[in-house]
């Protein structure tokens, strides 16, 4: 099977480059005449002369000249595919000084004289505006000569200004989401151009999933765009709070309102039970480390919780963001694809000029205080903080393919929890380039770099005090106080008051990260439609986390004289990633065909370097373990190398009817000795229904298209687990070795076989905007950690490919513009998701938790037959008295995981008024929360549980019925509501615009559980560390609500 | 130009495409320099994380201690034991990993090591000798290798003599030797063997301070878990019965608790005395007895160390009962007996008196009173539930035996289901009342619900409990 595949594989390669090839076999006779009497010419220093001759063989017209004339002895160089004959024509006579007239089978050349010539090289000046439907100004439209390949990108006022060659005829102007418009250039120097909304977008060009650029028609697949424009209207703190609502099958909730909080984002269900359902990210090209996860290594203030490395991924300087969620569409990213990939790309520079713009953003952040069980939880543990962030933008560039742009931004938030125990600041700047060297070479750069501190609170399980376990669950009743907080005497809460108070003040949790990313890129266009790119870069990433607990601290919060145990632990956590991909991609049609061929490959290696370093009985006020009595430390290695081949090829008929074909194979050390080059196929098929010939125009159908694909995207197993190994440590001062890992030779990424189907239609010039499809996702060789035979002696569980999991579902969405006049738009969208999630196999392996206590308390489990990470704990039933009569233990109490969910959005635009808001909502998941259970064990509540049982078994029966406390978590939360609006001075010459914003980030939060449902502890250090699905609320703190003023200047 | 390209392509590929493995594969290792010494390190830590395991759960599922904290298992203490429960598996594990570890030292790195000496032999035998005998005392069987047939609690132990001898044969030190022996007697009392018993148990007799440690590294991540959960960990985790509170803490510690990690002591001279003194009431020599037992408080418990701590943060009420006595308050065995005092301690009217090897309130002349055979067995008994407290006997001698875990049986076709159903004899009090106590609400003072040495003596002929009968 392999041989053949292999076989297939080259082919398939030899295809593409015979077909590159045959492209440039002659150097010196270099045509192809294709079709339709276009021309193709690829020459370089070549006799004028000649170059006529082989005009005439392509064009069937004859050339009448004075043969002694000097400029026949020219050599010139020209690069045209499938140019029409006046355009050729035209490129010569801006090289030479000469003239054309095309008369029947004949062109008539005649020799300019110089003063004409002159004239002929003089320049003009074109300057106009572009506005899109609704006659806003397209910020950031394109607007280029295309034979020339020089432009510009309109300001921030929709101006552009643009200086070409008189004899230049045709402008082009392009903008992501309308139609691309050629205006042809008479005598007038000033335009003023209108867009029109493209017709389902889909000849908007994307790159992710595809190597290089091709338009989304052509394509089996959903890629969603995002762009700039949309994502500076909201103040989000980061990119996956920004995306939550920005994409419409996707889910993406934070799992806690702490600073550095994972996120679960999952887009078509959870397709493994040992990884982060986290797409990967890249930037421009280059892969970022997206370690959604806890450390391996524990300790540091992350320790029982995971901190997120999305979390610092700058938002400032970003042109659009690509998005395609797993299947087929990700099947050339290989081994690690099967979650999505988001793909951002950063600004690389403006329109002519200088451009310059700062804007702040101040405000409120005040807790959320919806879900707290004690009113006087707020006063104990909660305050309103300060919002502040400033961004300073510069951009520019010429004529000649030159930008630049960069971003600086710094925000303090002092977050909400007293002592500002969850501050955060983060400094950042990014500079984005781009330049032409030479006529063929373009490079691009992109360089960010990041600073991002922020205080953690401590959370539920790092065990002794807990602000939210002490106050919420009723825990300070171990501390001598009465727990029933709303019950409190005056002088009970200050007394409380008090000690919440000096244990807060005396936490010192803090982490700080540092990253550094680059993106380097060389395209290589040494003939018209062909392109070859390379890109490099890297993502270095140090997290620094570090906990002092004071033995003032210990002494306060365990009520006892603590001496010599303060202790400061830390822990690093470098990650190194290298991305080298090298991509060539071929144009080129033929009647009614037209194929884009891609070739590509790519490298990449993370390396994930952790070391702890803990000082124990060290003296209050130390920083640094220099002091420490005792020191120790540990260290942590792994690193990720895989390469990957891709081919694809993409086939058109009569632009209407596309099938796209591909397949990347990967190697990768982390397979096992048995295991070779893994393939990832693919084929897909595009049919624009309503381009054909008997669509009827006149239907209130503006476009139609069916598309459907099969396609393996695949999870990597972490680095050298398929090995057997020997492990080592220190004991009593000497060396021990003991087993290892089993190692696994058989080891290889999970597979994810996808196939989807689907619809894309669009209605009522194009306002209303439709999409529907359905995938059925299946993961064969899906890893589980399978627990070792106690017989066999080894204690460490080995991952194995024995699971199957199973994700099915629908993904709808829906755009309406119900008004549209020319001062009024109002636009709707709305998402609905279904998704059906199923261990179909476990291998015969026992069930296993992902998160979650012991297995007599509250787990996620992973068990065949359920959904991945239902909720597993003792169900009690009890008598019509209300006392209990039976536990099972182990049982089925919910699946974490919804059926259904989406997004929905408003945006209501008035002239420069534009107002917004967002949603989002999941209906059919369950979590338990572990605070009630709390609350109920240490009698701080009286709810839930029946009375009879109370006044029978007290509260010794607390474990024996987690079913009491499971809820559903049902919700729509409103994300944002924001209002902007943008002035436009009457003097432009020093502030060209004002935009003016107020934004609220999460007000509203209708839900059917007690307690946040998001709010949950996914990334908990229990369990397998990487899959989680929430499902567990305890000690964890939901994401604050933010009232937010922004001012944004452009210069 | 292009030449130059490609130049730079290769050095990146070269440059980033190989990655090594940063942990020792098996043949590395057998490559180095006397992986014996390692590899037989190895084998010091497994028993000390085995015991961890062991000891923990065999203390929660007697009467001894219950679980205060919702750290480690929630239904040990009732006892409940099904075989899906993963403390069953985890407890498994361990004992796993130190035989196999034992056998592929004994299979594989000690014949592959020039370097190794007569004494790394012996503590692979003693290893996979003491791994069998933990799974006998304490399963009612476990499979002896890599997806074994189970064999049954008794053939585990008879397993074990053989590996013993051959750790007494290659073990240079006399005094080590001797600790063998005792641990002969032990299997041979467990497998109520009367005769081999006292043979192997008369040898020690008089070497008093005989004791063979297990040893901890705080430093290292291998803490010894009985010493936190009775002392250093600052929430409440394990409250002793209160007739056993004068025994709390065994293991303490001072200063910073990771560098001050108390041994458990593994073999010790007490156990020949009492095994001696067991079997000779079991033949009805009760004066003999009478006098083995006098020796043992005289000669050995009365020598072994004490220690005076500050004990004041122990609150003893945490998650599961909230009337534990913190003032010395009487108790009763139980509600037949006479409320006595000292048993329960104050701990907040300065340091207290700790035994950190062996300690007992039965004294010389309880043991004068002895007048019958059951007298005799009942004070034996509580005899061993106060000097091996804290070292995870207890559950083994009230008859309790894991199963064999799920997850053995779905990977090793030989478990079948008969093996997977703890044994938990009829007499033995279900739903928390092992623990149990009851506290008079006037006078704060104890009874005992269960005074579980008489419940042995009075079960005595049970196949499950006291062996010699």
């Amino acid at each position: 099977m392999k041989i053949k595949i292999t076989i297939i594989l080259l082919a398939f390669a030899a295809l593409i480059f015979s077909n590159l090839y045959a492209a440039n076999l002659h150097p010196k006779v270099n045509y192809i005449n294709l079709y339709n009497n276009q021309i193709n010419l690829h020459l370089k220093s070549i006799k004028t002369s000649d170059v006529f001759a082989l005009i005439e063989k392509q064009s069937n017209k004859k050339f009448i000249y004075i043969s002694n004339e000097p400029f026949l002895e020219k050599r010139i160089s020209i690069d045209v595919t499938n140019q029409s004959l006046e355009d050729v024509l035209i490129i010569i006579k801006n090289i030479l000084p000469i003239d054309f007239k095309i008369v029947k089978n004949k062109i008539l050349v005649k020799t300019i004289k110089a003063n004409i010539k002159k004239s002929n090289q003089e320049k003009r000046t074109i300057k106009g505006t572009v506005v899109d439907d609704t006659n806003m100004p397209a910020i950031g439209a394109n607007v280029f000569v295309e034979e020339l390949k020089i432009g510009t990108i309109t300001d921030f006022d929709g101006k552009f200004k643009i200086t070409i060659p008189t004899s230049v005829k045709k402008l082009i102007v392009t903008y992501l989401g309308y139609k691309r418009k050629e205006i042809l250039l008479g005598s007038n120097s000033t335009l003023n151009i209108k867009l029109e909304i493209n017709s389902s977008q889909l000849d908007e060009v994307v790159v992710t999933g595809q190597g290089a650029s091709v338009s989304k028609k052509r394509l089996s697949n959903h890629v969603e765009t995002i762009k700039a424009v949309d994502l500076e209207k909201i103040p989000a703190q980061r990119i996956d709070q920004l995306l939550s609502t920005k994409l419409p099958n996707a889910q993406i909730n934070l799992t806690g309102g702490q600073s550095g909080a994972t996120s679960i984002i999952r887009a078509r269900g959870i397709n493994s039970a040992f990884l982060s359902s986290t797409p990967i990210f890249y930037i421009d090209g280059v892969r970022m480390d997206n370690l959604n996860t806890t450390s391996t290594l524990g300790g540091g203030s992350s320790q029982g919780a995971a901190i997120s490395s999305i979390a610092d991924i700058p938002m400032d300087n970003i042109e659009r963001i690509e998005y395609i969620n797993g299947g087929a569409a990700t099947t050339l990213y290989g081994s690690d694809a099967a979650n999505g990939v988001i793909q951002i790309f950063t600004k690389k520079g403006s329109r002519e000029g200088f451009q310059i713009s700062v804007s702040s953003i101040a405000g409120v952040v005040t807790p959320t205080t919806d879900f707290l069980y004690f009113k006087h939880t707020k006063d104990l543990l909660f305050k309103s903080g300060s919002y502040q962030k400033y961004n300073l933008s510069i951009s520019g560039g010429n004529d000649n393919g030159f930008g630049y742009s960069f971003s600086g931004n710094y925000l303090n938030n002092k977050g909400v929890q007293i002592h500002n125990n969850n501050a955060n600041e983060k400094l950042d700047f990014s500079t984005g380039f781009r330049a032409k060297i030479g006529d063929k070479v373009t490079y691009k750069s992109s360089f960010i770099y990041v600073n991002n501190s922020f205080k953690r609170n401590r959370n539920g399980n790092q065990g002794g005090y807990t602000g939210l376990w002490f106050t919420e669950s009723g825990a300070s009743l171990r501390n001598g106080f009465n727990n029933r907080l709303d019950d409190l005497t005056p002088e009970e809460f200050e007394a409380i008051k008090t000690y919440v108070d000096k244990a807060e003040e005396l936490q010192d949790n803090q982490i700080n990260v540092n990253r550094f990313t680059t993106s380097q890129s060389f395209s290589y266009r040494p003939f018209n439609g062909f392109e070859a790119k390379f890109t490099g870069g890297i993502d270095f990433r140090v997290q620094d986390d570090q906990t002092i607990q004071t033995n003032e601290y210990l002494t306060h919060t365990t009520q006892r004289n603590v001496q010599g145990e303060g202790s400061i632990d830390n822990v690093t956590r470098k990650y190194f990633g290298i991305t080298l991909e090298l991509n060539l991609q071929h144009k080129f049609k033929t009647g009614s065909f037209s194929f884009i061929s891609t070739l590509g490959s790519q490298l990449f290696r993370n390396k994930d370097h952790q070391i702890q370093f803990k000082g124990s009985n060290i003296r209050d006020g130390a920083q640094t373990i220099n002091g420490a009595a005792i020191k120790t430390s540990n260290e942590y290695l792994s690193e990720v190398l895989n390469y990957g081949i891709y081919i694809q090829e993409n086939i058109g008929y009569k632009d209407r009817l596309f099938l796209d074909l591909g397949v990347r194979g990967d190697k990768n050390p982390s397979f096992g000795d048995n295991i070779g080059t893994q393939y990832y196929p693919k084929i897909g098929m595009s049919w624009i229904a309503s381009s054909e010939p008997w669509f009827t125009k006149k239907s209130i159908i503006n476009s139609l298209r069916f598309r459907s694909n099969y396609g393996l995207a695949g999870n990597l197993p972490p680095a050298f687990v398929n090995e057997r190994t020997i492990d080592f440590d220190g004991f009593r001062e000497g060396q021990v070795a003991f087993f290892g890992q089993p190692g696994n030779a058989d080891l290889k990424p999970e597979k994810t076989t996808t196939y989807e189907f689907g619809i894309d239609i669009s209605l009522w010039k194009n306002r209303v905007q439709f999409s529907a499809g359905y995938y059925n996702a299946n993961t064969k060789d899906a890893l589980f950690y399978v627990p070792p035979t106690p017989s066999s002696g080894f204690s460490t569980s080995q991952l194995y490919n024995v699971g199957e999991i199973e994700n099915k579902g629908w993904e709808i969405s829906t755009n309406l513009v119900p008004i549209q006049t020319n001062n009024t738009t109002l636009a709707l969208n709305i998402s609905v998701n279904t998704l059906k999630n199923l261990v179909v196999n476990s291998g015969g392996i026992a069930p296993f938790n992902i998160n979650g206590f012991s297995s007599r308390t509250i787990q996620t489990v992973v068990e065949e037959g359920y959904p991945i990470g239902y909720i597993r704990g003792n169900l009690g039933k009890f008598d019509n008295n209300g006392i209990l009569t039976s536990t099972t233990a182990q049982s089925y109490l919910g699946t974490t995981i919804p059926n259904l969910y989406g997004n929905i959005g408003l945006n209501l635009n008035y002239k420069q008024l534009t107002f917004f808001a967002n949603a989002n909502y999941q209906k059919g998941a369950y979590a338990n929360s572990f605070d009630q259970q709390f609350r109920f064990l240490y009698g701080a509540s009286d709810d839930i549980v029946p009375q009879a049982e109370v006044d029978a078994n007290g509260t010794s029966n607390w474990l024996n019925f987690t079913n009491l406390f499971t809820e559903k978590t049902d919700f729509l939360k409103i994300r944002t509501i924001g209002l902007n609006y943008n002035l436009i001075p009457k003097n432009k010459n020093s502030i060209k615009s004002i935009s003016i914003g107020l934004t609220v980030n999460n007000p509203l939060n209708f839900t059917s559980s007690s307690f946040d449902p998001e709010a949950t502890i996914s990334g908990s250090a229990t369990g397998q560390g990487g899959a989680s699905t929430g499902g567990i609320s305890y000690a964890t703190y939901s994401a604050p609500r933010q009232f937010l003023t922004s001012l944004k200047f452009n210069f | 130009m292009k030449r130059t390209y490609i130049y730079i392509s290769l050095l990146f590929l070269i440059i980033t495409s190989c990655v090594e493995n940063p942990n020792v594969t098996e043949d590395v290792f057998f490559d180095t320099y006397n992986p014996s010494s390692s590899w037989v390190n190895g084998l010091k830590r497994q028993l000390a994380l085995t015991m961890n395991q062991v000891v923990i759960n065999s203390e929660m599922t007697s009467d001894n201690y219950f679980n205060n904290y919702t750290l480690y298992s929630k239904v040990f203490d009732k006892p409940e034991i099904v075989f899906t429960d993963l403390d069953v598996n985890r407890t498994q594990v361990e004992i796993g990993v130190l035989r196999e570890m034992a056998e592929y030292a004994i299979e594989t790195v000690l014949p592959k090591d020039s370097e190794a000496v007569d004494s790394d032999w012996s503590y692979a035998y003693f290893s996979k000798a003491y791994a069998l005998i933990l799974a006998g005392e304490n399963f009612i069987g476990l499979p002896d290798e890599t997806n074994g047939i189970v064999l049954s609690s008794k053939e585990l132990l008879l397993k074990s003599l053989s590996y013993l001898d051959l750790a007494i044969e290659y073990e240079p030190d006399i005094s080590t030797q001797k600790v063998y022996e005792l641990l002969k007697a032990r299997v041979y009392r467990s497998l109520g063997d009367t005769v081999n018993a006292k043979l192997y148990a008369s040898k020690i007799i008089g070497e008093t301070e005989l004791l063979f440690n297990v040893y901890f590294d705080g430093t290292n991540g291998v803490i010894n878990e009985m010493q936190n959960a009775t002392f250093t960990a600052s929430e409440n985790r394990f409250a002793p019965l209160p007739r056993l509170d004068f025994l709390d803490p065994k293991y303490y510690d001072e200063g910073t608790a990771v560098s001050d990690q108390k041994p458990i002591a593994l073999v010790k001279a007490e156990e020949a005395y009492l095994i001696l003194a067991e079997a000779l009431t079991t033949e009805n020599k009760i004066t003999e007895a009478k006098t083995i037992l006098k020796n043992l408080i005289t000669d050995v418990i009365e020598n072994r160390p004490i220690a005076y701590i500050d004990d004041s943060r122990e609150l003893r009420n945490g998650s599961n009962r909230d009337d534990y006595p913190k003032t010395a308050v009487n108790i009763r065995f139980d509600n037949t007996k006479p409320y006595l005092p000292d048993y329960v301690l104050d701990r907040q009217s300065g340091k207290i008196k700790i035994h950190t090897i062996s300690g007992t309130k039965v004294t010389t002349s309880d043991i004068n009173n002895i007048t019958t055979l059951d007298e005799g067995l009942y004070l034996i008994y509580r005899l061993r539930q106060e000097i091996f407290i804290s070292e995870g006997r207890r559950s083994a001698d009230l008859g309790i035996k894991f199963p064999v875990s799920e997850t053995e049986q779905q990977n090793n076709p030989n478990i079948s289901d008969k093996f997977t159903q703890a044994l938990i004899p009829n007499f033995i009090p279900l739903n928390f009342e092992l623990d149990n106590f009851l506290v008079d609400s006037k006078t704060g003072n104890i009874t005992i619900l269960h005074d579980m040495n008489s419940v042995l003596v009075a079960n005595k002929t049970s196949e499950y409990v006291l062996p010699f009968n």
